[in-house]
C-alpha cells in the first residue's frame, strides 16, 4: 500500500507551490488578482501539458476549448438566471463547459489526431479561427454581440454573493482545475495511458508495431486536457468577468501563452507548468509595471534565447541536477 | 513573567497601530492620483497609445494652466499612473487591483474597448472604485448595475442620432413625406449596436426604416445586397462598421449608381484615408465621430448654452498633446475622450470638495458641463447621455464638420452630390 503510493509522492511539491501561492493570496487581498493571474497561467500549462508534454503533439487551436468552456458557463448564467437555481447555475455552467469542450474536442480530435507532427499542428490552426467565426456567422449565442451576464448573475444569487463569486471563487476555481489537472497528469503518467503515450511520443509507428492502441490513447489525453481548459475558460474567463465575446476569447494568443509556459518549464514533466507559469506570469507582470509599453519588447527576446538555449526547459534542467539524489523522488 | 512580556509586547504593537492609522488619517492629501491599466501594447495599441497621451496632456493642463486640484481648501497636484495591460484580459484585474490597493490611487481609469472595460469593472465594484469609461461604447455595460463606471466616450446607440436630427431640422420634404431609411451595417457588436439606435431614434423621428440587413466581417462583395437596397429607394443610406467594408459600400454604391440625400458610413468615412481612396466618390459622403480636430466648441458657446466650461481650448489641447507624446501627431477622439474623463473629474473633485468616491460618483451624476471636447452628461446608470457626436462630410476632397451647428466648420451639402 505504502509502496503504492509512494509513486505518487511527486504530488506533493505541486501541492505545496499552490498552498503557498494561495496563502500568499489570502495573507494579502491586495496581491489577489496578482495570485489569480498566476494560478491562471499554472491551470493554462498544466492542462495544456497534459496532452502536449505527454504526446508531442502541439495544439494551436487549444484556446478553443477554453472558449467553449467560457461559453458554457456564459450560457448557464444568462439563459437561466431567473429560474431560481441559486448558486447551482455555478455547477450547472461547470457541467455544460466540460460537456461543450468535450463535444468540441471530439469532433477536432476525430479529425486531427489521424494526422502526425506538423501536419497535426496545422489542422488544429484552423480550429479555433473556424469556431469563432462559425459562433458569430451563425450567431449562434447572441453571435458577434456577446454575452454580458454581470446583471444575471446579481440577479440570481445576489449582488455580495456574485461580487464574490467574481474576484474569489472564480480563482480559487481556477486552482482547483490547476490542482485537478496536476493529479490527473500524475495519474496517466503512473499508469498504462502514461506508458502507452511515452511510447508513442518517442516513436509512434514502434508503439503502434508493440500491439499499442495509439489513437485511443491520444484521445484520452486529448479530451482530458480539453475538458480541463473548458472548465478553465468557464471560471477564469466567464465567471470572472461576467462577459464573453468571441474575438475575445477565441484568440489564438493564449495558445502561444501555454506553449511558452510549457516550453519555459519543461514540456511533460510535472512541475514544469507551474515553473513556467510563475517565471512566465511574474516576468510579464513586474515589466509591465516598470516599462509600461515596451515590456514585451524586452520579454520576447529573453524568452527565444530561454527556450533556445535549455530545450528541456528549467525543471528539465533541475531533474537531471538531482539525479541520484533524494530529490529524485519527488521532481519529475 | 513571560506571560506578562508578550502582553506588554502586544500592547506596544496595538498602540503603535493606533497611532499609525491616525497619522494616515491626519495626513493631508498631497495629490490625487488616476490611476490606468492602459491598453500600450497589443490590438488596442493604437486607441490605448492616443488616450494615454490624451489624459497626460489633460494632468498637463491642470497642472500647469488651473494650479491643481482644489481640495481642502488648497491646491494639490494631479499624479497619473499607468502600466500597460496589454489588451490583455486577465492582466487589467490584476494591474487595477495593484493600482488600487498598492499605489492608493483614488480614482481608476478603464483601458480602451467595452472588453476591457468590463473585464475591470467588478474589481473597480469590489473597491468602491469611481472606474471612468473612456473607451467602451457598448451601452449594455450599463445595463448591469454597476455602481461605479462613469462613461465619457458617447454610447454606440447615440451615433446617428445627430445626423437624423439634422436631416429632420433641414430637410423641407421630411414633414410631407418621412423620409425612407436604409441599414446596411456589418455583423460586429459595435455596428449592431450603432443600427439599433439608429432605428430607434428613427422610428421616434418618424421616418421609415425601408431595408435593414447586416453583412458580415471581411466582406468583399456588396453587389447583391446593394441591389436589393436599390429595389427600396431609399433616400437616406446609413452604415458601415470599419475601414475596409464602408470604402466598399460606397464604391460599389457609386458603381451601381444609387444616388440618395444622404450616405453616412461609420468609422470609414471620418478617417482621411477614406477620402484619398475613393477620390470624388467620396464627395458629400458622411460619418458621425465622436471627436474630429477642428470642432469648434468654445467657452463662449458654453456660456452661450449655460453650461460650466473647464480645459483647455482645442489649440492648447493640440499642443500639450503633441508635448505628451513627443512627435507631431495630431489628438483624435481616443485622446479627446480621455482628457475629458480628466476633467470631469477635477470638476466633480473641486464641487465636493473630497476625494472620497462616493461622493465623487454622486457628483458626477450632476456634473453638466463642456469642454473642447464637447459637452458631457451622464444618466443614473453612469451612461453618457450629453455628448453629442459631430457629423463629419467631405466637401471637395477635405473632411469638414457639419454639424451639430456650436462646432460646424462648413454647412453641410445636402442633398449629397449625386455619383458621377
Amino acid at each position: 500500500m505504502m509502496r503504492h503510493l509512494q509513486k505518487y509522492s511527486p504530488i506533493l511539491p505541486v501541492l505545496l507551490a499552490y498552498g503557498v501561492l494561495l496563502g500568499i493570496g489570502l495573507a494579502y487581498p491586495g496581491k489577489w488578482q496578482l495570485i489569480a493571474q498566476l494560478a491562471f497561467y499554472c491551470a493554462l500549462g498544466q492542462a495544456f501539458n497534459l496532452f502536449m508534454g505527454m504526446t508531442g503533439y502541439v495544439d494551436f487551436g487549444y484556446v478553443a476549448f477554453l472558449g467553449v468552456g467560457t461559453y458554457g458557463m456564459a450560457v448557464s448564467i444568462y439563459f437561466l438566471y431567473d429560474k431560481g437555481l441559486g448558486i447551482g447555475l455555478i455547477f450547472i455552467g461547470l457541467a455544460l463547459a466540460a460537456v461543450f469542450s468535450t463535444g468540441l474536442s471530439l469532433a477536432v480530435g476525430a479529425v486531427a489526431l489521424r494526422l502526425r507532427g506538423a501536419y497535426f499542428a496545422i489542422a488544429t490552426i484552423g480550429v479555433n479561427e473556424g469556431f469563432r467565426y462559425f459562433v458569430e456567422g451563425a450567431r449562434i449565442w447572441n453571435g458577434a454581440d456577446g454575452m454580458i451576464f454581470s446583471r444575471h448573475l446579481r440577479k440570481a444569487v445576489g449582488r455580495e454573493t456574485a461580487m464574490t463569486l467574481s474576484t474569489q471563487w472564480a480563482d480559487i476555481l481556477v486552482f482547483g482545475v490547476a490542482v485537478l489537472a496536476a493529479i490527473l497528469t500524475l495519474v496517466y503518467m503512473r499508469n498504462k495511458v502514461g506508458y502507452a503515450l511515452t511510447a508513442l511520443r518517442e516513436d509512434e509507428d514502434a508503439a503502434k508495431v508493440m500491439g499499442i492502441n495509439v489513437t485511443k490513447f491520444k484521445i484520452i489525453a486529448f479530451i482530458t486536457s480539453a475538458v480541463l481548459a473548458g472548465l478553465l475558460g468557464a471560471s477564469a474567463w466567464a465567471l470572472k468577468l461576467t462577459y464573453v465575446y468571441p474575438e475575445d476569447v477565441f484568440e489564438i494568443h493564449y495558445t502561444v501563452e501555454a506553449i511558452i509556459i510549457v516550453l519555459l518549464g519543461g514540456a511533460g514533466t510535472l512541475l514544469g507548468p507551474i515553473v513556467g507559469a510563475l517565471i512566465y506570469g511574474a516576468s510579464k507582470y513586474f515589466l509591465a509595471i516598470v516599462l509600461p509599453g515596451f515590456q514585451l519588447l524586452i520579454f520576447a527576446p529573453i524568452i527565444i534565447v530561454i527556450i533556445v538555449l535549455f530545450p528541456e526547459g528549467t525543471v528539465g534542467i533541475l531533474k537531471k541536477k538531482i539525479r541520484g539524489t533524494a530529490l529524485e523522488k519527488f521532481i519529475i | 513573567m513571560k506571560n506578562n512580556n508578550v502582553i506588554i509586547l502586544l500592547m506596544v504593537f496595538l498602540m503603535m497601530a493606533i497611532f499609525n492609522a491616525q497619522s494616515v488619517f491626519a495626513a493631508k492629501l498631497e495629490k490625487v492620483i488616476i490611476g490606468h491599466p492602459a491598453a500600450l501594447s497589443g490590438k488596442y495599441a493604437k486607441a490605448g497609445e492616443q488616450a494615454v497621451a490624451g489624459i497626460q496632456a489633460a494632468v498637463d493642463w491642470v497642472n500647469s494652466v488651473h494650479g491643481g486640484i482644489a481640495v481642502d481648501g488648497k491646491k494639490v497636484p494631479l499624479d497619473y499612473k499607468y502600466y500597460d495591460c496589454e489588451s490583455r484580459k486577465e492582466s487589467v484585474t490584476s494591474l487595477l487591483e495593484r493600482l488600487i490597493t498598492s499605489d492608493k490611487v483614488h480614482f481608476t481609469f478603464a483601458p480602451y474597448s467595452s472588453g476591457l472595460t468590463l473585464a475591470g469593472a467588478p474589481i473597480a465594484e469590489k473597491y468602491g472604485m469611481v472606474y471612468m469609461d473612456h473607451g467602451g461604447a457598448s451601452d449594455k455595460i450599463f445595463r448591469q448595475g454597476f455602481e461605479y463606471v462613469v462613461q465619457t466616450i458617447g454610447p454606440g446607440s447615440r451615433y446617428h442620432a445627430g445626423t437624423l436630427e439634422m436631416i429632420k431640422k433641414i430637410d423641407p420634404t421630411t414633414n410631407p413625406h418621412p423620409k425612407k431609411i436604409a441599414l446596411a451595417y456589418e455583423d460586429s457588436e459595435f455596428a449592431r449596436s450603432v443600427m439599433d439606435g439608429a432605428e430607434e431614434k428613427a422610428k421616434e423621428l418618424g421616418f421609415d426604416i425601408v431595408f435593414k440587413r447586416t453583412y458580415p466581417k471581411g466582406v468583399t462583395d456588396l453587389t447583391p445586397l446593394l441591389s436589393d437596397l436599390k429595389a427600396a429607394a431609399p433616400d437616406v443610406v446609413i452604415g458601415g462598421g470599419h475601414f475596409q467594408d464602408g470604402q466598399l459600400l460606397n464604391k460599389q454604391m457609386a458603381d451601381l449608381g444609387i444616388n440618395t440625400r444622404l450616405l453616412s458610413l461609420i468609422a470609414a468615412a471620418t478617417l482621411p484615408a477614406f477620402g484619398e481612396a475613393l477620390g470624388e466618390f467620396a464627395e458629400g459622403v458622411m460619418g458621425p465621430s465622436h471627436w474630429e480636430y477642428g470642432v469648434t466648441f468654445s467657452k463662449e458657446g458654453a456660456a452661450k448654452e449655460g453650461l460650466t466650461w473647464i480645459g483647455p481650448s482645442q489649440d492648447e489641447y493640440v499642443k500639450l498633446f503633441k508635448k505628451a507624446v513627443g512627435s507631431d501627431t495630431l489628438p483624435d477622439y481616443h485622446a479627446a475622450e480621455a482628457s475629458a474623463a480628466v476633467l470631469a473629474l477635477v470638476l466633480a473633485v473641486e464641487k465636493v470638495n473630497s476625494v472620497d468616491p462616493d461622493v465623487v460618483r454622486d457628483a458626477l451624476g450632476e456634473l453638466k458641463f463642456m469642454s473642447f471636447y464637447g459637452n458631457w452628461d451622464i444618466d443614473k446608470t453612469g451612461k453618457q447621455v450629453g455628448h453629442a457626436m459631430v457629423d463629419v462630410q467631405w466637401q471637395k476632397g477635405e473632411r469638414k464638420i457639419v454639424w451639430p451647428e456650436s462646432a460646424k466648420t462648413a454647412d453641410v451639402v445636402y442633398p449629397k452630390p449625386d455619383f458621377k
